[in-house]
């Protein structure tokens, strides 16, 4: 008998493969050992090529399905085509990036599936054939682990930058498979256009200054601007500092944002909720200046300095050559 | 035209903790509000509203227990028309799928919804599901992230779409299913004769046998997902090496631990 499918669904950022799609082809593979057949389902134009950057991940197959209306087609459009593949094949799993598209299509197809789907997921390990998925609530204050029992195939959402791409050896199949497109007349995409500012998110840097309650003073936050500079990194902020206008939902760290673990992360005046924590705990290096000793980021950092965050990055600044 | 706009009440903050006896969650003493981005879809619904030139009629709808009544009466006193109540003890207990399903037969009954509204998530399990759960019941397009929507003809409506890096432009003819982002708007404040009319506004509760209901797609048994385990996260300790004296002086030590870390 063959082995159970797990199935990564790749998803497209304009020419390229969003990354974590390659994030989770790594951990599909590690989930896997021997005991499923990991196959990454990519939906491209006909001319494109896109499996050539999920090969390096090394899933076990790549099946692609090629219709020039793929790189415009509407979440509904998708879930339909991955409701017929899915007929086809009846995966045990199926993983998606808990990305606004991820997020889009797969409870679209939930509701075709019937099955479950736990959305936005920080860690996935399998007891047998279940499908184990640790979803955040409450803004990240607590854990839940949710199977889904009696339902196939099992479904989840996982959060960018959970867990890191890894190249791997052994050939990936690549397979081509056909579907039946369906258009959807009543909704149309008119024009699809990159956006101007490609602003990276705080997850995509190796090295993060980060702002808290205690270094949001403009001076300070202008301070922190040129460390990140001399750093080669980016400001974060904990949730307090996205009421400032300057900060948005891609600055902060944590809380339903963006799980961080970069190279280095300088805290600053950053107390440590647990959401916040738990968001960049996995960082290789953490520093954290806070006026309170007894702040719990203390419990996490490799190094510590309790005193004024804004003069303490005034000194570390001054001191870069 | 009519307008419902699905909301979902929530704990007043998201400060749980788990009872160390039981494992379960402690959610003595926290009172219920609105979920914070469903009142942007009620901004929106209620601002085509004021600027369409036909007449326009904005519901609520909410499925929970009887106090969910609190957050219509607020979605109302913000000026929505009127609220639907979705409650039994049957509906309790369900997922993303069984929630999804009871509000889709309540659409179905409520038959004329020509745009049916969504925040971007629920604060409390952030799963944001509901919205193309609901769409697909009811075999309608859905547009989910909204960062902006207009009125561009007759029965149709022309919505930008934020994807990470792209930004989409979409035509739906209507009905349609729609999620908005937070930034598409400021909500607007209760006035104080908005709160006094609320209270003469309609309000209807739908049990159980008010809606076509297969009951094996209900509550805990038609939920596919189970919780197993609910626990706190615990940050993992490391050994804090702490660095001493004036800014200055502490400044220089890291500096020095930095560069023994090659990462300077």
């Amino acid at each position: 008998m063959s082995k159970p499918e797990l199935w990564v669904i790749a998803e497209r950022r304009l020419d390229h493969i969003e990354p974590t799609t390659q994030q989770l082809i790594t951990k599909a593979k590690h989930l896997a050992g021997d005991q499923f057949h990991t196959v990454a389902i990519l939906f491209e134009a006909t001319n494109d090529h896109l499996e050539d950057e999920l090969k390096a991940y090394g899933p076990d197959e790549i099946r692609v399905v090629r219709d020039d209306r793929f790189p415009t087609a509407t979440d509904a459009e998708h879930a339909d085509a991955l409701e017929q593949l899915i007929k086809k094949y009846q995966p045990n799993s199926i993983l998606f990036g808990a990305t606004i598209t991820g997020r889009s299509i797969a409870p679209r197809l939930q509701a075709k599936l019937q099955t479950g789907l736990t959305a936005d997921c920080l860690d996935l390990r399998f007891d047998d054939e279940t499908l184990v998925a640790t979803k955040p609530s409450y803004g990240d204050n607590i854990m839940c682990e949710i199977i889904c029992p009696d339902h196939r195939p099992q479904m989840a959402t996982v959060r960018p930058n959970t867990f890191v791409a890894e190249a791997a050896d052994g050939a990936a199949t690549v397979t081509t498979d056909t579907i039946t497109f369906h258009p959807v007349e009543r909704l149309q995409v008119k024009a699809a256009t990159p956006v101007v500012n490609t602003a990276t998110t705080v997850g995509d840097a190796s090295r993060v200054v980060a702002l808290g309650r205690g270094a949001a003073s403009a001076a300070t936050i202008d301070t922190a601007t040129k460390l990140a500079e001399k750093l080669g990194g980016r400001i974060g902020v904990s949730r307090p500092l996205t009421d400032q206008e300057r900060f948005t939902h891609d600055d902060q760290i944590g809380q339903s944002g963006n799980t961080i673990h970069p190279e280095l992360i300088l805290n600053f005046g950053i107390s440590g909720a647990v959401q916040y924590l738990v968001g960049m705990q996995d960082s290789q290096t953490i520093v954290a200046v806070n006026a309170d000793k007894n702040a719990p980021i203390f419990d996490v950092a490799d190094y510590g300095y309790v005193g004024d965050a804004s003069a303490f990055m005034t000194a570390l600044l001054a001191q870069f050559v | 035209m009519k307008i419902v706009v699905c909301i979902k009440q929530v704990p007043e903050t998201n400060d749980v903790t788990i009872d160390p006896v039981t494992h379960n969650l402690d959610r003595r003493g926290l009172a219920g509000v609105m979920n914070p981005f469903d009142k942007n879809a009620i901004e929106l619904a209620l601002h085509l509203k004021d600027t369409a030139s036909e007449d326009v009629q904005v519901a609520l709808l909410t499925m929970g227990p009887d106090d969910y009544a609190e957050s219509l009466r607020e979605g109302m006193a913000m000026g929505a028309d009127e609220g639907y109540l979705l409650s039994d003890r049957a509906f309790a207990g369900a997922d993303t799928l069984a929630t999804g399903y009871v509000i889709a037969q309540a659409l179905k009954k409520i038959d004329d919804a020509d745009l049916i509204l969504f925040g971007r998530q629920a604060v409390d399990a952030d799963t944001g599901q509901v919205g193309p759960i609901v769409a697909e019941f009811l075999h309608q397009p859905q547009i989910t992230y909204a960062a902006s929507l207009r009125l561009s003809g007759k029965h149709e409506v022309t919505a930008e779409r934020l994807l990470e890096d792209t930004k989409q432009t979409l035509v739906a003819q209507l009905p349609a299913v729609v999620s908005v982002r937070s930034e598409l708007n400021t909500p607007r404040y209760p006035t104080p004769r908005n709160i006094q009319l609320s209270f003469n506004k309609p309000l209807t509760v739908w049990h159980h046998d008010d809606l076509d209901l297969d009951d094996s797609r209900l509550g805990q048994a038609g939920s596919p997902t189970i919780v197993t385990k609910v626990y706190a996260p615990k940050p993992v300790k490391r050994e804090l090496t702490s660095l001493t004296g004036t800014p200055s002086e502490a400044a220089s030590q890291l500096i020095k631990a930095l560069k023994g870390r090659q990462l300077i």
